[in-house]
């Protein structure tokens, strides 16, 4: 999985039945004029195509939207799912209308980091933001073993409050 | 199999149907003679059909909600509940079901009831079956729709109409392309013809369904005449199934004078273009779907963005109105939220709906422009089927002359992609291979570049995102920004 270009590799996609294609387009443009290589899958993509496509494309994150209000079923298991086909380490990033109902924030991010997501994100975040924090996450990961044990810290209690407030 | 726009035979749907009911175990339940029997005994008060027509004679805008959750005994709870604050209930039908993903819909059920509440975003109705269903029909008063998004939903109709449900929503254009990725669209189109067929059925056992194409389509910037295209098309595909009843809807732009302007093009086209295909003997009726993009998060807001749309279907004479709630920012809503949603469009349609607007030159010129617009298409769409809309509908959406914004289907070109005006009104930044008069066009090209002028930027994609999160973000235009960022969109 290490990479020595510059430009990120992440598989994008809206998991489950949802059909929602608009903030995917949205999440598309932007990254990509953020010189991510963005490798869309568009909606309604099961755990195992997000993986066969981080497989083939050797990337870095995989990012999961729903807005449906399935995500709590569509997206519990993807961690271990990963971690069976050998992308253990690969980033996690989770975001949208995640659960049926108004649940607070901090709730639901719980609820996903629990399932092994390493960003949590809600409606309204500003995209910039996100590409900061997975341009950050994905320099981490490249980093050798010892280093990622300097910031794992910082990461669990500093940056995910900023995502929460965004 | 070769489509066209020809009414099933008998022969043809009888077959077809012993496998439909096949499918799922509870399709082996439905029994049409004793559905029907049961569609006669309903009162006129339990019968939409009876419902639209009364409120079209008397110039009434009628209220109804979505509301689908997992469990049958918490959906009798949830439309009891709604039941006083509108007039006419819905069933909205979960995602897994709408995918014919019925064990999936079946786990779905298991884990809400492990939960204690429903992890489904609707009501899985196969699973429930006919029994259940009817319970559902039971315990109401007033008439109940079948809401969806289903590309095929053959035996989901076969299952809610026996049950005792009076209305379908849905067609075969505006429930694959919104809501389908890779579900080709000859399919689609023959399984709604399915879907329409029995609602030709009963209707030749005198029980009228209402039929209900879906409007906003992608619910995000639809130019009038794009949605109103569909409608139209999906129509004349009902009509020639025996359909008799037919709501056609539309979307909210947010643009008053536009929104206006779709709402009496739709019904004055409704009936030119059925007509010029020979039929007469239809009841037509429309529908106003409040906002459908992405909504502000606080409930003060979204409850002005749910009193905008009632003021505009309220002026605009719609016969039903969709009614959002307070809750739509995060999703699928209490059904405190969903009775606050019906509670505010009931105060601001009370309000308006007598108040007599009278028309304007530039209600006139709009109405002129998306008439114009449909025929020009629509005559394409007849070329390229040689005279058969259904053929021509799967050739024009190949050849991007029917394009849908933001749509995620795989057959629709998506080059086609909108932007709003100076006034908000929605207009085509580029038209794709859509074929418009030039004249036309070019007033697109103007009103666009006033825009663009007035912000001293040139229209672009980034304008179209602009606008895509304007109405979230408090304001209908999406005008520049003073941030060195992008601005945040609905969802993720």
């Amino acid at each position: 999985m290490q990479q020595s270009t510059s430009e990120p590799t992440v598989i994008l996609g809206v998991i489950g039945a949802d059909c929602h294609a608009v903030g995917n387009k949205i999440i598309m443009s932007v990254l990509s004029q953020l010189s991510f290589q963005v490798i869309n899958l568009g909606v309604m993509v099961s755990q195992d195509e997000f993986i066969d496509a981080a497989i083939e494309h050797n990337a870095e994150a995989i990012l999961v939207s729903s807005i449906y209000g399935h995500g709590e079923i569509d997206c519990a298991g993807l961690r271990e799912r990963c971690m069976e086909r050998g992308l253990a380490e690969i980033i996690l990033y989770v975001g949208g209308n995640l659960v049926i109902g108004k649940r607070p924030f901090a709730e639901v991010q719980r609820l996903f980091a629990g399932m092994g997501y390493d960003r949590v994100f809600q409606p309204g975040i500003d995209l910039h933001d996100v590409a900061k924090l997975l341009r950050m996450d994905i320099h981490q990961r490249r980093q050798p073993q010892w280093n990622q044990w300097l910031v794992a810290g910082h990461r669990e209690h500093g940056v995910l409050d900023m995502a929460a407030r965004a | 199999m070769e489509l066209n726009n020809q009414r099933l035979s008998e022969r043809e749907f009888e077959q077809e149907r012993r496998q439909v009911l096949q499918s799922w175990p509870t399709g082996k339940e439905v029994d049409f003679s004793e559905g029907v029997k049961f569609q006669h005994a309903l009162p006129d008060s339990k019968r939409f059909s009876s419902v639209l027509r009364q409120a079209d004679q008397s110039g009434k805008t009628l209220l109804q909600p979505r509301a689908g959750v997992a469990l049958l005994h918490e959906q009798i709870a949830l439309l009891q509940h709604l039941e006083s604050s509108c007039d006419l209930l819905p069933t909205t039908i979960d995602a897994y079901t709408r995918l014919n993903r019925y064990d999936e819909a079946g786990s779905g059920i298991t884990k809400s009831l492990q939960a204690g509440s429903s992890l489904l975003n609707g009501f899985p109705a196969v699973n429930h079956g006919p029994k259940g269903c009817r319970q559902v029909v039971n315990a109401l008063n007033k008439p109940v729709q079948v809401r969806h998004g289903t590309p095929d939903a053959r035996l989901l109709s076969e299952i809610t109409l026996a049950a005792g449900y009076t209305s379908y929503e849905g067609g075969g254009i505006s429930y694959n392309i919104p809501y389908a990725k890779r579900v080709r669209l000859e399919s689609s189109i023959r399984h709604w013809q399915y879907c329409d067929r029995l609602v030709g059925k009963y209707e030749e056992e005198g029980i009228r369904i209402n039929r209900e194409p879906f409007g906003p389509l992608s619910g995000t910037l639809v130019p009038p005449f794009v949605s109103h295209c569909i409608m139209l098309i999906e129509g004349l595909l009902a009509l020639e199934q025996g359909v008799k009843c037919i709501t056609l809807g539309y979307g909210q732009g947010g643009n008053l004078i536009q929104d206006v302007a779709a709402i009496k093009s739709l019904r004055e086209l409704g009936d030119e273009v059925f007509q010029a295909a020979g039929f007469n003997d239809y009841e037509l009726s429309t529908v106003f779907h409040q906002w459908m993009g992405g909504f502000p998060q606080e409930e003060s807001k979204a409850y002005s963005v749910i009193c905008w749309g009632a003021t505009a279907a309220a002026i605009a004479g719609a016969t039903k109105i969709i009614v959002k709630t307070p809750h739509e920012a995060c999703g699928v809503p209490t059904k405190e939220a969903n009775t606050h949603g019906l509670e505010a469009t009931r105060q601001t349609i009370n309000m308006v709906h007598e108040q007599h607007f009278p028309t304007t030159e530039a209600m006139e010129r709009e109405v002129e422009i998306i008439k114009r617009e449909v025929r020009a298409v629509l005559d394409q769409v007849l070329n390229l089927g040689r005279g058969d809309i259904a053929l021509g509908t799967v050739r024009a959406f190949a050849a991007g002359a029917l394009d849908i914004p933001f749509a995620p289907a795989d057959c629709n070109a998506g080059v086609l992609m909108p932007v709003r005006d100076n006034d908000g009104a929605i207009r085509l930044l580029d038209p794709g291979s859509v074929p418009l008069p030039d004249d036309v066009l070019t007033f697109h090209r103007d009103k666009i570049a006033e825009r663009a002028r007035q912000e001293k930027r040139e229209a672009s994609f980034h304008m179209v995102v602009d606008d895509v999160n304007a109405v979230s973000r408090s304001t209908l235009i999406g005008r520049p920004q003073r941030r060195n960022t992008v601005s945040p969109i609905h969802g993720l």
